[in-house]
């Protein structure tokens, strides 16, 4: 008896997680995880340089690369997960199962989120030992920076399965995810508030909160240089990042279920 | 088209297709093909490339939509209802590629979960397809060590998983080796022996002959011929045999034997052999056999170059293309 769409999520989500286990991607990220810990642990001392006194100035220093590491979570763990089924042909050893798409896409989807939260829970969780260890004491606005940061990942995650149910290459994919939310998001985000519009709506300006919720005000680049950016406050930002995760979910499983396997 | 056998008409056939149509932009792939295969046959899909074969069994497998008419297995839609209609088939189509970083073991598993197994039942199950496509001793592998071969001989492993009562397979011996195209053979006719029902394409004719009980024949995504491989093998009008004498022919018994009814072409391809184009199915055969002895040929050998159905499967394409 086929069992339950639940059932078949988690074996699908199983095997996923394997698959960026045994992938070394998983390996990858956290290498570079310990690489930027070790840098703003070690550096300081090496230079000579006094750490932050809060523990909420400390952990802003790691809240900067966050929203980097949520893009590249995005682009390693889930850009690809649905279009390298058709570029890499597995889609012809899965397929035929009596699975569901939108199954699959859930199940993915759940691995994804499973292990990009994972990866930031280590970084979330590396800095506040750092910041308790070197400044004493902790605060719960990192746990909200946390929250946040994970806010912005279910958007990247989103957005990137939308991106891998529509695009016919596993390159097109990973690539376009990564330039969106580093630079197009950013230059839209930067550009709107000369025209007097403010971008509430784009995720990238909303993942200002992220550093915001720490004390520290949300610096990115403008066309014409560095500027101060706009970003909502932390109940329009957590609904803007629902709003891409939901959208992007639903309409990468709509596209899916249509996503035909010719060649 | 010439319908030799009745198809089956019930609706809760195993495959049942309905005005199955397939268009991709302005290139039609599929027109309106009727077939049905009844419990327990085997049927050959055959065609040359581009005939309409694999998109048919796309369709079947819910990998692509139809354009229009309906695909049901076991009376189930599969367009409606992938989940039920698939749950009782097993499939191999094309050559597919596997998870490079699980094992054939692991692969299994993961089938064997979507499809609700229990443990003891994959395990059972995995070691004995295993065996059966001599994968045992790579069970736990990775797939990304694996020759084309190899993965073909998996696919065909994951396909008998759930001992299926159906088996949809696409060029199922496509990459094998002479000696496993052969026990890939043996494994289907012992599931047909198993009264299991078989959908299986092909372009090896003789392969089709072997392992098959009935034939559809598909060109431009059109059925030109649906029957069973022995009615259609004797009713073969034409056929290319090849006779060997125990002394050259001289040009005129070659002029005499072309000059008999029935007989459309005679090649000398040798001294002692000439190929015959003969129509008239096997009487026709043996009406030129009796006169060749009646002009005093002394003949060793009088045999078809290839199968009747193989002429007949040539004659059709050739027709259907001049159309």
């Amino acid at each position: 008896m086929t069992p339950s769409p639940f059932a078949q999520i988690v074996t699908v989500a199983s095997y996923e997680i394997r698959k960026y286990i045994r992938g070394r991607r998983l390996l990858g990220m956290l290498i570079l995880l310990g690489l930027i810990v070790g840098l703003f642990v070690g550096l300081p001392p090496a230079l000579g340089i006094k750490y932050a006194s809060t523990p909420d100035a400390f952990v802003s220093t790691f809240a900067t690369f966050s929203g980097l590491l949520v893009v590249l979570g995005g682009v390693l763990f889930a850009a690809d997960s649905l279009v390298s089924e058709h570029e890499k042909r597995t889609g012809y050893f899965l397929f035929p199962n009596p699975v569901r798409r939108e199954v699959l896409v859930l199940g993915k989807i759940a691995a994804s989120l499973l292990v990009c939260t994972a990866v930031l829970s280590l970084y979330y969780g590396a800095a506040a030992i750092a910041a308790l260890v070197i400044t004493g004491s902790l605060t719960w606005d990192v746990g909200l920076s946390y929250v946040y940061t994970l806010g912005y990942m279910t958007a990247v995650v989103g957005v990137a399965y939308l991106l891998s149910a529509l695009l016919k290459g596993t390159v097109a994919a990973t690539v376009l995810t990564f330039f969106l939310f580093t630079l197009i998001f950013a230059i839209v985000g930067g550009i709107l508030p000369r025209a007097n519009v403010e971008p509430w709506f784009i995720p990238t300006s909303a993942s200002g909160i992220i550093a915001n919720a720490l004390g520290g005000a949300a610096v990115r680049p403008g066309p014409g240089g560095g500027d101060v950016g706009f970003v909502p406050d932390p109940a329009t930002s957590l609904l803007v990042f629902a709003g891409y995760a939901i959208a992007g979910g639903i309409l990468a499983i709509l596209l899916y279920r249509r996503r035909e396997l010719a060649s | 088209m010439e319908a030799v056998v009745e198809q089956p008409t019930t609706h809760d056939a195993p495959v049942h297709l309905e005005g199955l149509g397939k268009e991709y932009g302005h290139f039609t792939a599929l027109k309106a093909l009727d077939l049905t295969v009844a419990q327990g046959t085997s049927l050959g899909f055959l065609g040359p490339n581009g005939a309409g074969k694999s998109t048919t069994i796309k369709i079947m497998t819910n990998l692509i939509r139809p354009s229009r008419g309906r695909a049901s297995l076991f009376g189930i839609d599969v367009r409606r209802e992938p989940t039920r209609a698939l749950a009782r088939i097993g499939a191999v189509i094309e050559t597919p590629e596997f998870y490079g970083y699980l094992s054939p073991l692991e692969t299994l598993a993961y089938a064997g979960r979507l499809r609700g197994m229990s443990s003891k039942d994959l395990h059972s199950r995995s070691e004995a397809v295993l065996k059966e496509v001599k994968l045992t001793d790579w069970a736990d592998h990775r797939i990304q060590e694996f020759s084309k071969g190899m993965k073909q001989r998996l696919a065909i492993a994951q396909s008998l998983l759930n001992e299926p009562d159906l088996l949809i397979l696409d060029e199922p011996t496509s990459g094998l080796d002479p000696r496993g195209m052969a026990e890939v053979r043996d494994v289907i006719k012992s599931l047909k022996d198993q009264g299991r029902t078989i959908f299986m394409s092909s372009h090896l004719l003789g392969e089709v002959q072997e392992v098959c009980d009935d034939v559809a024949l598909l060109n431009h995504g059109e059925l030109l011929i649906r029957g069973s491989v022995r009615e259609l093998s004797r009713g073969a009008d034409t056929s290319i045999i090849q006779a060997t004498f125990l002394h050259p022919a001289t040009q005129g018994d070659l002029e005499a034997l072309a000059a008999l009814p029935g007989v459309g072409e005679v090649k000398a391809s040798g001294d002692s052999t000439v190929d015959l184009r003969i129509s008239g199915g096997e009487e026709g055969q043996a009406r030129v056999l009796e006169a060749m002895i009646g002009r005093g040929l002394k003949v060793i050998t009088y045999r078809p170059l290839g199968s009747s159905l193989e002429q007949l499967y040539l004659d059709r394409i050739q027709e259907s293309d001049r159309l």
